[in-house]
């Protein structure tokens, strides 16, 4: 966590190992109604960090060229891949399919997705630190999508998380920060850690709250892909990821209980004041 | 003459039968897979794309074949 101070987004970026970026705004790509209309979102949010990932091949018939469309816009923009361990419901579960990921994406990162509760899809914390381990013993850079719990987000630090990936509500729930409280423990418990909300995010308003609490960087998808207009709500949540960032950095006023008079007429009635 | 064995393994969950002796090499080409297309796991494990060649499949066991989709 970076401390406050006066900015322009172009000169403030984070890092992930050796990689800097710029953007903080990571994007899913699932859920779109076009490759094209994908593609365009892609270009609209200036990502730079897209997620995907992977299938039997037998559970469905192709992929109507929504990944030759992604792998098009990451090489137009620069963009790098995040493949994720959907689907998965055990540390052994995950730590194959992260293979497999790495073998097919060509990239050493890993979303690490390992969920406890099929009803809410909320992270299983136990398999989720077994994986992690082992994952970073194999030389992948881990993004843990994980609970907002401060105990395991150490415990996943100290595993060789680069970061971590706490939700802000369900996935594709589209609530916002459920709790703030918890979110904000984790921010001032663990200043130096990049911090990332991961999913529950539906409007660009939670994202910017997110960078106004000194999160790092935020990703969704069905906040996008689910709108009328998804170009232009990428084009939105960008603005609205900036504009927190920027808060976070000129430093949001703290708030209080009760009114404070703004304007400085002093201690008197305007009017009446002083009238014989 | 004598008719060449076969095995019968689980591919993607369903019964699949093939000659005895087939490599996951020769299995993805004969599903029409390019070999970096798809990735591969027997009986829970990853089989790297390098590894196939060794692998020679044996009765009962699960192959599952992973491609690339859109994610979030």
């Amino acid at each position: 966590m970076n401390a406050p101070t006066a900015s322009t987004s172009d000169d403030d970026p984070w890092r992930v190992g050796d990689i800097t970026l710029r953007s903080r705004f990571l994007l899913g790509t699932a859920g779109y109604a076009s490759p094209q209309l994908l593609f365009d979102a892609i270009v609209a949010s200036q990502t730079q960090v897209a997620t995907v990932g992977l299938k039997r091949t037998l559970a469905a018939a192709g992929d109507n060229g929504f990944v030759a469309m992604i792998r098009q816009a990451l090489r137009e923009t620069g963009a790098r891949l995040l493949p994720n361990t959907a689907g998965c419901r055990t540390a052994r579960e995950a730590v194959q399919l992260a293979q497999m990921a790495r073998e097919l994406y060509g990239t050493p990162w890993i979303k690490l997705e390992v969920v406890g509760d099929e009803h809410t899809l909320q992270p299983d914390p136990f398999e989720l630190l077994a994986a992690a381990t082992q994952l970073v013993r194999d030389g992948f850079t881990v993004f843990p999508y994980c609970t907002d719990d401060l105990v395991l987000c150490r415990r996943l630090l100290d595993a060789g998380c680069p970061l971590l990936m706490p939700w802000g509500a369900p996935i594709g729930s589209g609530q916002g920060l459920l709790n703030p409280f918890a979110l904000r423990t984790l921010r001032e418990r663990l200043p130096d850690a990049t911090l990332i909300i991961d999913a529950g995010i539906g409007a660009p308003s939670h994202a910017a709250q997110a960078l106004e609490m000194g999160f790092d960087a935020v990703l969704l998808n069905s906040a996008v892909a689910q709108a009328r207009e998804p170009v232009a709500m990428a084009r939105a949540f960008r603005q609205a990821i900036e504009a927190g960032r920027d808060a976070w950095r000129a430093g949001v006023m703290a708030a209080q209980d009760f009114a404070v008079a703004s304007t400085p007429v002093g201690g008197e009635p305007v009017l009446l004041g002083g009238a014989a | 003459m004598k008719a060449r064995q076969t095995v019968t393994l689980q591919l993607d969950g369903r019964p699949h039968e093939l000659p005895s002796g087939t490599t996951l090499t020769e299995l993805v080409a004969s599903l029409g897979h390019a070999p970096n297309a798809v990735s591969t796991a027997i009986n829970g494990v990853f089989v790297a794309c390098g590894q196939r060649n060794d692998c020679v499949l044996q009765p009962g066991d699960a192959v599952l074949l992973f491609q690339p989709i859109v994610g979030g």
